[in-house]
């Protein structure tokens, strides 16, 4: 019948195991918090309080520095999944209103011209966004300038919200339906290009990227090719110029028909 | 009241406990060795952790702050070393194409725009995640010219495998003149 | 004399089958990523299979068999009838339930973001929902595990609670706490997020939550092996356990120092201070002294065997030891898996050695080696040594059991090393496809197709490993016997208090969790406005 107690430094188990876990933790403390950071010369510190406390994780600003600013307006828009949540019936009314006046080009039934985007359920911040780019000027086009200029923040998601909730139309030439060509398919992983469809796909399609399934093949290819010389650059971090400055002008034209010929 | 084999039983046992404590007491000393020696390498300035947390909005990136688009390549620092900026994003890296300096001390700053990405250099020990929230830091130096494919190294969505960027390291002369002749952030993407 | 014999079985069953199709999913993996197949047209696929393999290797299969062999260790060790019987089988069925709730998203596409899951990709909820009540369900035996040994101890006050027992109930509470890493990160921070109720998560202390969990849940896996290694492998090949003390000291450092050391899985994030990576680095290389202890306790325990056996001089016993027992080769092949993925550990737990590999195939081949290799081998000779007592028929295929061992080690080494090989060149993690014909990653093909070929040795010791368990319900009705663990030459009349109970060994664990993570989780947690915004994977528009 054991007396001895457990949680007594008379019990020389456990006068052991916390001398050496105690011994281990300081040791471990001073090297950890004092001695590697003094050693670490790529990192400068103001003091020994600021070098256990970096050391710690405790987040520190970093020393401003010049920033080399763009000589063209960037796209400044933000957008997450907040915004675009359940549609709300009287913005989508607001919003059928407005796109009167876009029908002219961009009209419904594939009436209108073909290289002005088809915009009929396409996702409401892909929408959104062109068009807050278009007023800012970080998109560049003279026939959209001057709608865009004219429209309220309140507009923009109206009619963000009414495209997304129309229907997508059927290609204008579905039986032109092709085999998905390499560059949509696999992209191509070595020169920075990934597939088309893990950004404008149907499962984990990007927020703010736009279905390309049966949009204009001309307008497609006149995108791309426009992200490929910088002439258009309102992809936020050149996501999409990093794209297609890396595809072929074969890779464009397979890519533009591909899409077009999809329902 | 022991017999005699309880008499031997315990003079085994004594015997059987002097050999297991020698064996821990060598144990523990290669497991000391191995801490001595990651202490060594960290002192002797192998590579380290990054010494300093650092904060990032990813949603802001492209709007204000040293990860803005014309910000992002290598960048020559006052005391001659240079700063790389980059970002990772789904599914690409910005600047696809980075270039650096031979022989030259490089600092490279990357965080991520979206969800977590990896930051390999391969044939290089520069290996780092990209967490979104969070500045990425590791020094680094080239010895050699040479070009090394840069993929990501964490999954982050279906088109992981299409996120290959690429490092061009080019001598060490040629790079400060580039940077003397050109007021932007140098890359290498055509 | 074993009364839960369904129950073990039970959860030995459930865990083999979903090994055995997590298993056809490893291997459809290897061969899509490889030089072998032309290029994966679907990667979501290839994403959703990694899901499903990993969490079913990692989350299901490792678990039941924890808990089946715990159960049957409670009755065979302490001599009595298990206690909580139906909350036994409770926790088994909350176990199926989960899986079955997680891998229905997953094979639909919904929950695309591996066994790691990190924020701020955020998958279905049901996903997370069917984890959490694997967790629940092992919980269920970790409160079982507690109060069987307590029980038993109040009716043997001052009694040395036999070994198998006291390192069943070390494992029970090490994953009793290490869970709580991953269950704080998928309830309070994911779960929100997933159901919609925020918009926003920090991907920074979501995987330092994760990390809490990352790494003792190996430990938690090994626990098994290592028991098999210390109680069943001296007896079955016909010898003694060199120390009783030994053993119980070696897991009793599991329990104290696998938990805080997760963040070495953190060594190149930038959420976490350099400090605290030292810290975690230092322990970690302390965990590794109870795998060394036990390496030179087992080696002990094999000579006595082999000098009992007429082995004579230095070496001789190596060879006078019964070769043609199977629990003798799982322990060698075994222990070879060990040491060289201990030695990959190693590497991995250095900072600067881990720079050059981390996140490449280097620590998908580790861990498949070790995990794969080493202690699900030692799973198998677990399931065969007890068969019979579940059973009550005769395992009579001793020359199916040596094949599939032998076709396990060899398919394993083939696997794995070449593995190793490509991510010393720097191949990349968690890719679907690879491009081969580029000069930069050529390189990598054949080494890449040699581990199809080894997976494929792995999938046919699958099927012989099923044989053997089907062939031996149909087996001659026989009387095992009562089941025996070794013995220790110098078996204890009395042990230390300290060496009896875990209320010092839990308390260490719980005070170095809080010096090790405290600081980093609660710094993080102040930090309010880094959250930031939530990438749900599988949605549709």
């Amino acid at each position: 019948m054991s007396t001895e107690r457990l949680f007594s430094f008379k019990n020389h188990w456990f006068a052991a195991s916390i001398g050496v876990t105690g011994a281990l933790v300081v040791l471990s403390l001073i090297g950890g918090f004092v001695v590697l950071p003094y050693a670490t010369t790529t990192a400068s510190f103001a003091g020994i309080w600021d070098a256990i406390c970096s050391a710690a994780g405790v987040p520190r600003a970093t020393a401003p520095s010049d920033v080399a600013k763009p000589d063209f307006t960037t796209s400044n828009v933000v957008i997450n999944s907040q915004m675009f949540g359940a549609q709300d019936a009287r913005s989508v009314g607001r919003g059928a209103t407005l796109a009167m006046q876009c029908a002219i080009c961009h009209g419904s039934n594939r009436q209108g011209q073909i290289d002005t985007p088809n915009l009929e359920g396409q996702p409401a911040a892909a929408i959104y966004k062109q068009l807050r780019d278009f007023k800012a000027g970080s998109r560049t086009n003279a026939v959209m300038a001057p709608f865009a200029v004219r429209l309220s923040e309140q507009d923009m998601l109206d009619l963000a919200a009414y495209y997304a909730y129309l229907p997508r139309q059927p290609g204008a030439h579905p039986a032109l339906a092709l085999d998905a060509p390499v560059i949509v398919a696999r992209g191509a992983p070595m020169r920075s290009v990934a597939a088309c469809s893990s950004c404008h796909g149907t499962t984990d399609a990007k927020l703010g990227t736009p279905w390309l399934d049966g949009q204009s093949a001309v307008y497609i290819k006149a995108q791309l090719q426009a992200f490929a010389t910088g002439e258009r650059r309102n992809d936020i971090s050149e996501q999409m110029r990093n794209i297609a400055r890396q595809m072929t002008a074969l890779e464009i034209d397979a890519a533009a028909r591909y899409y077009a010929g999809r329902p | 009241m022991t017999s005699a084999s309880d008499h031997d039983h315990d003079e085994g046992a004594i015997v059987a406990a002097r050999v297991e404590g020698r064996w821990t007491i060598l144990s523990a000393c290669v497991v000391g060795l191995l801490i001595g020696m990651a202490i060594f390498a960290g002192i002797h300035k192998a590579t380290m952790p990054q010494a300093r947390v650092e904060l990032a909005n990813p949603q802001t990136l492209h709007i204000s702050g040293e990860f803005i688009e014309s910000n992002l390549g290598s960048a020559v620092e006052a005391d001659g070393s240079v700063t790389v900026r980059a970002l990772g994003q789904q599914f690409s890296f910005t600047p696809q194409c980075i270039l650096v300096p031979t022989g030259t001390a490089v600092t490279f700053r990357a965080t991520s725009a979206d969800v977590v990405h990896g930051f390999l250099i391969t044939r290089t020990n520069i290996n780092a995640m990209l967490v979104p929230g969070y500045v990425s830091v590791l020094p680094a130096k080239f010895d050699k010219p040479g070009e090394h494919p840069m993929p990501c190294q964490e999954f982050c969505g279906i088109g992981h495998e299409g996120m290959w960027a690429k490092v061009k390291v080019i001598d060490k002369t040629a790079f400060f003149k580039m940077a003397a002749d050109n007021n932007r952030r140098l890359t290498c993407v055509e | 004399m074993l009364n839960s014999k369904r129950l073990v079985l039970a959860h030995f069953w459930l865990a083999f089958v979903v090994f055995g199709l997590a298993l056809l999913l490893g291997e459809w993996q290897m061969f899509v990523r490889s030089p072998l197949n032309p290029w994966i047209s679907n990667s979501d696929l290839y994403y959703r299979s990694v899901t499903a393999h990993g969490s079913a290797m990692g989350y299901v299969f490792p678990t039941l068999i924890a808990m089946g062999f715990g159960y049957a260790i409670t009755e065979f060790a302490l001599k009595k009838a298990l206690i909580g019987r139906r909350w036994a089988w409770a926790g088994l069925a909350l176990v199926a339930v989960g899986a079955i709730t997680a891998m229905i998203p997953v094979s639909l596409g919904l929950a695309s973001v591996l066994y790691t899951f990190y924020p701020p990709m955020i998958a279905n909820p049901f996903f997370y929902i069917g984890v959490v009540l694997v967790v629940l369900g092992s919980w269920i035996w970790v409160a079982l595990m507690a109060i069987n040994l307590t029980a038993w101890k109040r009716e043997n006050p001052g009694k040395p609670v036999p070994l198998a027992m006291f390192a069943n109930v070390a494992g029970a509470y090490l994953w009793g706490w290490t869970a709580v890493g991953a269950a704080i990160e998928i309830l309070l921070l994911i779960m929100p997020v997933a159901l919609g109720l925020k918009t926003t998560i920090d991907a920074g202390l979501s995987r330092v939550f994760f990390s809490w969990t990352l790494h003792a849940i190996v430990y938690f896996w090994l626990m098994p092996t290592y028991i098999a290694y210390y109680t069943i492998f001296p007896r079955a090949i016909g010898g003694r356990l060199y120390s009783d003390a030994m053993a119980r000291i070696a897991f009793i450092l599991f329990v104290v120092v696998a938990m805080p050391i997760g963040v070495h899985h953190l060594f190149a994030d930038p959420q976490v201070g350099a400090g605290f990576k030292f810290i975690q680095s230092v322990f970690t290389a302390v965990v590794a002294l109870p795998t060394l202890m036990t390496i030179f306790t087992i080696c002990a325990s094999a000579e006595l065997a082999g000098r009992l056996r007429g082995g004579k001089g230095p070496f001789g016993w190596v060879a006078a030891l019964p070769w043609q027992n199977p629990m003798m080769l799982a322990v060698t092949f075994s222990f070879l898996m060990l040491g060289f993925g201990g030695a990959g550990g190693l590497i991995n737990m250095s900072y600067q050695l881990d720079a050059s590999i981390h996140n490449t195939q280097w620590i998908t081949g580790h861990f498949h080696l070790i995990f794969g290799g080493a202690i699900v081998i030692m799973y198998f000779a677990i399931a065969y040594d007890l068969w019979p007592h579940l059973t009550g028929r005769a395992l009579n295929s001793a020359r199916l059991i040596k094949a599939q061992l032998w076709l396990w080690f060899v398919g394993m080494i083939v696997t794995t090393f070449p593995w190793h090989y490509v991510g010393i060149l720097g191949m990349p993690r968690r890719m679907a496809s690879y491009d081969y014909a580029n000069s930069a990653i050529a390189p990598q093909a054949l080494s890449v197709s040699l581990s199809v070929f080894g997976g494929l040795l792995l999938v046919i010791s699958g099927g012989l490993f099923f044989a053997v368990l089907i062939r031996g319900h149909l087996a001659a009705r026989t009387d095992p016997g009562t089941y025996q663990f070794s013995v220790a030459v110098h078996e204890p009349v009395r042990v230390p208090v300290a060496l009896n109970g875990f209320a010092l060994w839990v308390t260490l664990m719980i005070v170095l969790t809080a010096i090790n993570y405290g600081y980093p989780i609660a710094q993080l947690l102040a930090l309010k406005g880094n959250a930031v915004p939530a990438i749900y994977m599988g949605a549709t528009r």
